[in-house]
């Protein structure tokens, strides 16, 4: 019987777990290269009471046993890297990655992390940096006599100095992974390599598989929020239903507790 | 008397069994590929000595099998997301031998080799299916008989298999999985299923009727109480005349 209740426990757990990411992925569906996670469930393990194939009777075997699951556990939550939509801009120096890479960015220590928010800006020493002020990898310097300034879509930074010159002063390269999913979140748009993404390979945009850079759009959150809504529901109903089923063992707790009584 | 207490004791048992599979069904409600458990009673074997004339009443027992039938396809828009619908299994890879699941969420390694959450390799035709490093997710592509292809270039097929009727000699092995223990089963290429890229097959647990069945439950549990109650009553009535 207590067997039960904690069973039930894990499937209120559960279904609180999925409140909590889709509340998180709520709150993020409009922060830009934001991208929504999923949850997996996977059942427990089985106590096993009575073995398949038990022999009944002399030359009988019983053709099913007796398991008794345990429950469930949140397996893991991935990332879905799916695009989101990009909306324009007008602002020269905000770029989406239409398909698959990230944009590198130098942490203050040196370390490498990547990103898919491409809001950039230019400092006061004329890099090119992300909204948190981390210059982007390789880095590029614009220089300050220029006019204007266009991203190409294989990321070849081009300026028009005030003469009408026009040069190129750098190219951004993306990074992608065997497995994005297993890349860790690290807040603010970040995302950091790990043992289970793989290594990075660096490429120019447009080639081999790497996505085009589309100056002046931006990737919005990738949430959809008829989806996260009706997630929602199902959550708040599963885990009502579990905490039934408490209530349910209760009640039979309760009827064997008035024996004799 | 000690007979009554005893089969309602059997009954009760038997119902507490049942109470905690419902629970574990309205647990895994919402598990990928989740299978529900159904409950069988059945009645312990009548003893009938033929001589004697003496007769002992069964009492009740619970079997549980698996409730192999197909749950709803969910749209999740994921590359690595697989449904099965209709009868089969993927393989997953183990050090300990295969386990059959119908949890198709799956992703890669680091090596870009196509493995379930728990890194565990799935089984494509020839051993494991390796992703090409310069080909991304979106570009793949998965045919409804487990076909993977990136932009016309096959990578692999997924290893598909079905047990046919003894479907009913599968152990779960938690996590979604299956182990068959009959090493003399072995299973049958797939032929009657269909592989969906994007989709889950959700738990088929319905959970009105579980709902229902936990209702029942709780009630028989009371009614059993309750002729445990009476047998306390008579038995105390005849003490009293025995007693004088």
């Amino acid at each position: 019987m207590l067997r039960a209740f904690s069973t039930a426990a894990t499937g209120m757990t559960a279904q609180q777990m999925m409140v909590d990411m889709i509340a998180n992925n709520l709150a993020n569906i409009n922060t830009t290269g934001f991208k929504r996670s999923q949850i997996n469930f996977q059942d427990l393990l089985y106590i096993e009471m009575q073995p398949e194939g038990t022999e009944v009777a002399s030359g009988i075997k019983s053709p099913s046993g007796l398991e008794i699951g345990s429950g469930v556990r949140a397996s893991s939550n991935v990332k879905i890297f799916s695009l989101g939509e990009l909306q324009n801009t007008g602002n020269p120096l905000d770029i989406a990655i239409a398909g698959d890479g990230f944009l590198q960015v130098v942490m203050p220590n040196g370390d490498i992390k990547y990103t898919r928010d491409g809001a950039l800006q230019i400092n006061a020493t004329g890099q090119l940096v992300t909204t948190n002020g981390y210059s982007i990898e390789p880095s590029i310097s614009v220089p300050i006599d220029a006019a204007s300034i266009r991203i190409e879509k294989d990321g070849g930074v081009n300026i028009t100095d005030s003469s009408g010159t026009q040069s190129v002063v750098g190219n951004i390269q993306l990074a992608r992974f065997p497995n994005p999913s297993g890349l860790s979140s690290e807040g603010d748009n970040l995302f950091a390599q790990t043992e289970a993404s793989g290594t990075p390979t660096t490429g120019t945009p447009g080639e081999n598989g790497f996505g085009t850079i589309q100056s002046q759009f931006l990737e919005k959150s990738n949430v959809q929020m008829v989806t996260e809504l009706v997630n929602l529901i199902t959550a708040q109903r599963a885990y009502e239903i579990n905490s039934r089923a408490i209530r349910a063992g209760d009640d039979m707790l309760r009827t064997a507790n008035n024996i004799g009584s | 008397m000690s007979e009554i207490t005893e089969q309602v004791g059997a009954s009760l048992d038997a119902l507490t069994k049942e109470y905690e599979i419902i629970t574990h069904n309205l647990a895994n409600a919402g598990t990928a590929g989740y299978k529900r458990r159904c409950n069988a009673f059945s009645k312990v074997l009548e003893a009938q000595d033929t001589n004697t004339q003496t007769y002992t009443p069964g009492s009740v027992d619970l079997n549980s099998s698996f409730d192999f039938s197909q749950g709803g396809i969910v749209e999740t828009g994921r590359e690595l997301d697989f449904a099965l619908y209709g009868k089969g299994f993927f393989v997953i890879e183990t050090p300990n031998g295969p386990l059959y699941t119908r949890n198709g969420t799956f992703s890669t390694n680091q090596n870009g080799q196509i493995v379930d959450f728990q890194g565990r390799i799935v089984a494509g035709q020839a051993g494991a299916i390796t992703i090409p490093n310069n080909v991304s997710l979106s570009q793949l592509f998965v045919s409804s008989d487990g076909n993977i292809s990136a932009e016309g270039t096959a990578i692999g097929q997924f290893r598909l298999v079905d047990f046919g009727d003894n479907e009913d000699k599968l152990v779960p092995a938690g996590s979604n999985c299956y182990h068959m223990t009959e090493a003399d089963i072995q299973p049958a290429p797939a032929e009657n299923v269909v592989v969906k890229q994007g989709y889950q097959e959700a738990s088929n647990v319905e959970i009105i009727d579980e709902l229902v069945d936990l209702i029942m439950v709780s009630r028989l549990y009371e009614a059993n109480m309750n002729f445990i109650n009476a047998g306390k009553d008579t038995s105390s009535s005849l003490m009293s005349v025995a007693m004088g």
